[in-house]
């Protein structure tokens, strides 16, 4: 992996180069009238909007509701998913029992459980966090439960013969062994948290990202449209590279993770 | 005194294979045993009996009297394969039978540098496994193995990855390890050699399927043993020859039969 991985330093001038030959061919095809600016607005706008937003300091509040939503969500999502990834990999009963239940409950598409979530827990947070949830707790649990399930028998063997209790296996084995396969479904998960929140507060909020997109587009306001999803690719970023950083802290056992190149699951969402 | 180990009419079948049949052997406390036998005849799998982690088809194990079931916790098991937790340094590996035992601090982490010492691994004792070696890796094994004091070690070809110097020392200090500690150790090898030198009895496993003992030779060299030169002395060079013929047609059947 790392020897075939590309240097840094070109890599990063490159992946510039291309965002500003895509921002300046959208800013000049405005300009130039091939695109009608507006159902594409422009870059320029686009961003003297944003900026607008956060100086007169309007954006912050529904910023922050986004944000707390998406974080609650991936939180609780990722807790339940660990927790139930581990009871059901070490009982293989409980999981055979469960397992058409949990495929059922997977398959459902998560869009229409919005509107029933608002019934439910009302206009306000929690039905974003809930939606936000049924998707984090899926891809998590899965990742969690594959871990668990694929942790070398000789490591498990070797420790148990070391004299590991159930609750030592777990927290020096199979929690270990498993992290990489949590992470990334973290990767993922935190994204699709974000989107998940957004659709909930698109379908129906009075505050938000997704509710100040939903606003914009009542008015055929393109260019808050894409300012507001700027917003949310800065945000999905920071919080991927927040994960990247405890990936490498945590996996600095393994060799892959030294690596001189960018992790590849870095931007997967 | 119970024997330490005592196989009684062990077999083990797996799905469609017969690993070994009808194997009966009492290892007193204290004894330096080793088997020897070609490849795949079954004495990784009899070490896994051993130790607990997977049950006889057929027949019975006790432990100092004691019928086995479930984990061996008198016993210490070198595995044949890689078995060190990669996310644990070097350090945290070799203590990890301390720290499952509710062992931390001053005493255990000294306790951990003696071993580090021991096994040749000053410098390492922040490393990941993956920055070492496969020999030093094995070394790690080892100390991990002994540091907990077991009363019976079991090793599953320790010292094949290690090069003709290493294997020396290390093969030196498993016996200075042994000697009076009253330990039981099964030693597994295919270095006959490594057999006769170290132990105080080889036995011989015919190649399988159903593979039992065909021979138990008590090593009546004297100790503490010179392990550089004794491989030249008389009687070292008599017990090979005995030995060697036993374990030759077994070699070379197993050979013929992985060819057809
Ligand atoms: N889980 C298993 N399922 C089926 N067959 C198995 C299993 N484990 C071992 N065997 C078979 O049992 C036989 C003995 O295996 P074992 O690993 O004990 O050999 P060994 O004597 O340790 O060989 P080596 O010297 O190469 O390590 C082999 O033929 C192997 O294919
Ligand atoms: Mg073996």
């Amino acid at each position: 992996m790392s020897e075939t991985a590309p240097k840094r330093g070109p890599v990063l001038a490159w992946r510039i180069a291309l965002g500003a030959a895509f921002l300046l061919a959208w800013q000049g095809g405005v300009n130039a009238k091939l695109l009608d600016k507006f159902f594409f607005s422009r870059p320029s706008d686009v961003i003297a909007r944003v900026w607008m937003w956060i100086v007169s300091g309007t954006i912050w509040p529904h910023l922050a509701v986004t944000v707390t939503e998406a974080l609650l969500s991936f939180t609780i999502g990722a807790l339940l998913g660990i927790a139930g990834g581990f009871l059901l990999a070490r009982l293989p009963w409980l999981a055979a029992v469960c397992d058409p239940y949990v495929k059922i409950a997977n398959s459902l598409p998560r869009v229409v459980l919005a509107p029933i979530f608002l019934l439910w827990f009302g206009l306000g947070i929690w039905s974003k966090v809930a939606l936000g949830v049924t998707v984090v707790f899926f891809i998590v649990f899965f990742n969690t439960y594959q871990g668990v399930r694929e942790v070398d028998p000789v490591v498990l063997n070797n420790a148990r013969m070391l004299g590991a209790s159930e609750r030592q296996l777990i927290r020096h084995v199979l929690i270990p062994s498993a992290l990489t396969w949590i992470f990334s479904s973290l990767h993922v998960s935190i994204g699709f948290a974000i989107i998940a929140v957004v659709v909930g507060e698109y379908l129906g909020a009075s505050k938000g990202i997704g509710y100040t997109i939903a606003q914009a587009e009542g008015v055929f306001d393109t260019t808050g449209v894409f300012a507001g999803m700027a917003i949310l690719a800065a945000f999905v970023l920071l919080v991927g590279e927040g994960v990247s950083r405890l990936e490498r802290w945590l996996l600095r056992w393994k060799p892959a993770a030294h690596g001189a190149g960018g992790d590849s699951r870095d931007n997967v969402v | 005194m119970a024997p330490a180990i005592a196989l009684r009419g062990v077999a083990k079948r797996f799905p469609g294979y017969t690993a070994l049949e009808d194997i009966t052997l009492d290892i007193p406390a204290g004894r330096f045993l080793s088997i020897v036998g070609p490849s795949g005849c079954g004495k990784s799998t009899l070490l896994n009996m051993t130790a607990g982690l997977s049950r006889p088809s057929e027949g019975a194990i006790e432990i100092f009297g004691e019928e086995l079931a479930g984990i061996n916790r008198r016993a210490s098991y070198m595995f044949q394969q890689e078995a060190l937790l990669p996310w644990k340094t070097v350090r945290e590996n070799i203590q990890l039978g301390l720290t499952f035992r509710g062992r931390e601090g001053r005493a255990a982490a000294e306790q951990a540098a003696a071993w580090i010492h021991r096994v040749g691994l000053d410098g390492f004792a922040a490393s990941y496994p993956y920055q070492l070696s496969g020999g030093m890796r094995k070394r790690v094994s080892m100390a991990q193995c002994w540091i907990v004091e077991p009363e019976m070690v079991l090793m599953d070809e320790p010292f094949a990855a290690l090069d003709v110097h290493t294997r020396l020392r290390m093969q030196s200090e498993i016996l200075a390890l042994w000697t009076g500690s009253g330990k039981t150790v099964v030693f597994v090898t295919h270095d006959l050699e490594e057999a006769i030198s170290l132990s105080d009895e080889v036995v011989v496993l015919s190649a399988g399927p159903a593979s039992g003992m065909i021979g138990r030779y008590a090593v009546d060299l004297p100790r503490p043993r010179p392990l550089i030169d004794i491989k030249t002395e008389p009687r070292f060079v008599e017990l090979y020859r005995a030995i060697w013929s036993d374990l030759r047609g077994e070699v070379l059947k197993s050979y013929e039969r992985n060819r057809a």
